[in-house]
């Protein structure tokens, strides 16, 4: 039985279509990331689950039960703010016991309760403070507590670290997921930071335009996305894309791409649906960008005109004259390389680099992808 | 767009911006320096012209205890609690309410009722004085208490409930919402977290209403005949003798008058917190 349970979920509102035909099925203890641009409509969706937003049509089910019609504080449900959403007025004890005292619980369980989650989530010493006397990191960590006290099916989190400076975040999202473990309960949590969603889930749905791009496992949408968007969207630096065309067309597909020598896909899926001609965007991760390759591999030559040394690694942007990439991070047409440790190659310089064509990716003009799945390693 | 200091540099216009902030000082105290001398003031005093100069005996103890003595401003002044107590009141309690609705729960018609309550305010009261007579003897009401207190009441919540949808509004967003998500019912949300969070806001709305409706004249005449229920503005009229008036009494009633507006005051200043939904949301 799944925990979480989305059939057909439509949401409009004032002639916008916020939410198309959401199915997602959530397993108890899982933790899933929603991510997406903004606007696509994953904090709609979470306040949907929540029962602060009305849907249009559509199933919402919460540990069996079908929640659809039922106001928040009866979905069994408990949600964290991006904006920590603390009472001013009350101490951090009265914060973290306010939905225990609303259910009129005894005393002793709210304070048993508050006493626990204070502990999870190590605030006990400054249990008497009111959220203004508290830092950023120290609000939101107290801004989970009330959702521990409340023992929910199913936790919410709408981008709880994006007010967070980058080491508190980094700090925050081990400390989430050990909370994850912990508790064992499920959780949902949306952010458009992609590090985030890679690092925490167990499943990653990518919403975009109020539609479910794909929903998988961090490594397996990273390895195999679906289409171009789920392609671009995840990883940093974002994947090459260069337009090209087939030329012909087996188990295989050869392609013609401007500044390239002419080169294969190996393997296609078998609904690929390509015919000779047709016009396709090669996708190349930054990481699959070589310099200085031998072997079997398609060559090509760049001038580079931006090495971002990063310690570990080294990104480097290059112009290569006729191969021009679309949709780039920088905004230019410049490739993208990921190089591990050493020296980098001088800005001005030329690089020689390549690419297996196997590692490439090849989506269909209407952003599907083709090329057959990567094997998982 | 601030007052920018002048600078040191230009005496002169500093010199005129020191001497007309006086000026006016001068002028909006005017009058009340005015009573105060008088309060302080003989009969005769007042009799023989001496309006502007320092009292030639201070009498202020005699034209007190003639004000309680011989005068009902003690009543009066009951009467003015009796309608000013529960009018400003049951005004804070129903805009608050007003003001929380309008403010976050979306229904058809709520910018309709909105604009009602604020068009309120902008018709002149004397439009409406035989009216609001007309209405109160028909409901048996005129002349007491509660003709006051009604009229008050009814005039007063829409200037209200502006007053507080603003602040409500203004608190944010995302405390209804969890609070909601934690199973909190309107009502709990109302008492819990909006009350507490506009509280100086409260005490704000408390001390204009109070003012306005202590300090009410009109529709303390119109709607009242009797002493029995008339409050100290309409009282302080009757002070005024048909022939000659003992204005040196009437001043120390003035005074009197003037006080629980000014400890009203007093009392709700502590309410005035700056920053109460501090640390609420973001860092």
């Amino acid at each position: 039985m799944s925990d979480v349970k989305l059939t057909s979920v439509q949401k409009h509102y004032a002639g916008f279509h916020a939410l198309k035909d959401i199915e997602l099925s959530i397993e108890p203890g899982e933790f899933v990331v929603m991510v997406g641009p903004s606007g696509g409509g994953k904090s709609t969706l979470l306040k949907s689950i929540a029962g602060l937003e009305e849907i249009s049509s559509g199933i919402i089910e919460i540990a069996g039960r079908d929640v659809t019609r039922e106001e928040p504080g009866d979905r069994g449900i408990a949600m964290v703010f991006q904006s920590y959403a603390l009472y001013p007025h009350m101490t951090v004890t009265e914060n973290m016991g306010f939905g225990l005292k609303i259910m009129k619980r005894p005393k002793a369980e709210i304070d048993e309760a508050v006493r626990h989650a204070s502990e999870i989530l190590r605030i006990t010493d400054y249990l008497d403070k009111k959220p203004a006397q508290l830092s950023g990191g120290q609000r939101q960590r107290v801004a989970i507590g009330p959702a521990i006290t409340r023992r929910p099916h199913v936790f919410l989190f709408d981008e709880p670290l994006s007010n967070l400076d980058a080491a508190l975040r980094t700090q925050m999202r081990v400390e989430l997921a050990t909370l994850h473990k912990s508790l064992g309960a499920t959780m949902i949590y949306v952010t458009h930071d992609q590090v985030e969603a890679m690092t925490m889930a167990d499943r990653i749905v990518v919403l975009r335009a109020g539609r479910i791009e794909q929903v998988g496992a961090p490594l397996e949408l990273y390895r195999n996305p679906v289409n171009h968007f789920v392609a671009s969207f995840l990883g940093a630096p974002r994947m090459n894309f260069v337009e090209g065309r087939v030329t012909a067309l087996g188990a295989a597909a050869t392609l013609e791409v401007p500044g390239l020598p002419p080169l294969t896909i190996p393997a296609l899926r078998p609904d690929h649906g390509l015919t000779v001609g047709d016009a396709v965007t090669l996708g190349i991760r930054p990481e699959h960008l070589r310099a200085n390759p031998g072997g079997t591999v398609v060559i090509a030559e760049a001038t580079i005109r931006l090495a971002e040394q990063l310690g570990r690694e080294t990104v480097l942007y290059a112009d290569a004259g006729a191969l021009r990439t679309t949709g780039s991070d920088t905004g230019t047409d410049n490739v993208t390389l990921l190089l591990g440790e050493g020296a980098p190659p001088a800005e001005g310089s030329t690089i020689r680099f390549g690419f297996d064509p196997a590692d490439a990716y090849l989506f269909r003009s209407d952003g599907h992808t083709v090329s057959a799945p990567k094997s998982s390693t | 767009m601030y007052p920018r200091q002048i600078p040191e540099s230009r005496p002169a216009s500093r010199l005129l911006y020191v001497t007309g902030v006086w000026a006016v000082l001068l002028l909006w105290l005017m009058p009340v320096f005015a009573i105060i001398l008088t309060a302080f003031r003989t009969f005769e005093d007042v009799m023989a012209g001496n309006y502007w100069g320092w009292p030639t005996e201070i009498n202020f103890r005699g034209n007190l205890t003639a004000v309680f003595t011989q005068t009902d401003m003690l009543d009066y002044f009951v009467n003015s609690l009796i309608i000013t107590i529960p009018s400003t009141v049951l005004v804070l309690v129903l805009s608050t309410m007003t003001g929380y609705v309008l403010s976050r729960h979306r229904f058809a018609g709520a910018t309709l009722i909105f604009s009602v309550f604020i068009a309120g305010n902008f018709l002149p009261q004397q439009v409406f004085m035989i009216p609001v007579r007309d209405l109160m003897v028909s409901l048996g009401l005129y002349d007491t208490f509660g003709a006051l207190i009604i009229f008050h009441v009814a005039f007063q919540t829409g200037f209200a409930t502006l007053f507080m949808r603003n602040f409500i509004a203004a608190l944010p967003h995302e405390l209804f919402q969890a609070a909601r998500a934690e199973g909190a019912s309107p009502w709990q949300i109302l008492i819990q977290i909006v009350v507490p969070l506009v509280r100086p806001a409260l005490a704000a709305l408390a001390i204009l209403l109070f003012t306005f409706i202590w300090n009410d004249y009109f529709w303390a005449i119109v709607l009242t005949q009797t002493d029995a229920v008339k409050p100290v503005t309409a009282g302080l009229a009757n002070l005024r003798g048909e022939w000659v008036s003992s204005w040196n009494v009437v001043s120390a009633a003035t005074l009197f008058v003037a006080i629980p507006p000014v400890v009203m005051f007093f009392l709700m200043q502590r309410h005035f917190v700056a920053g109460l939904t501090m640390g609420a949301v973001k860092g």
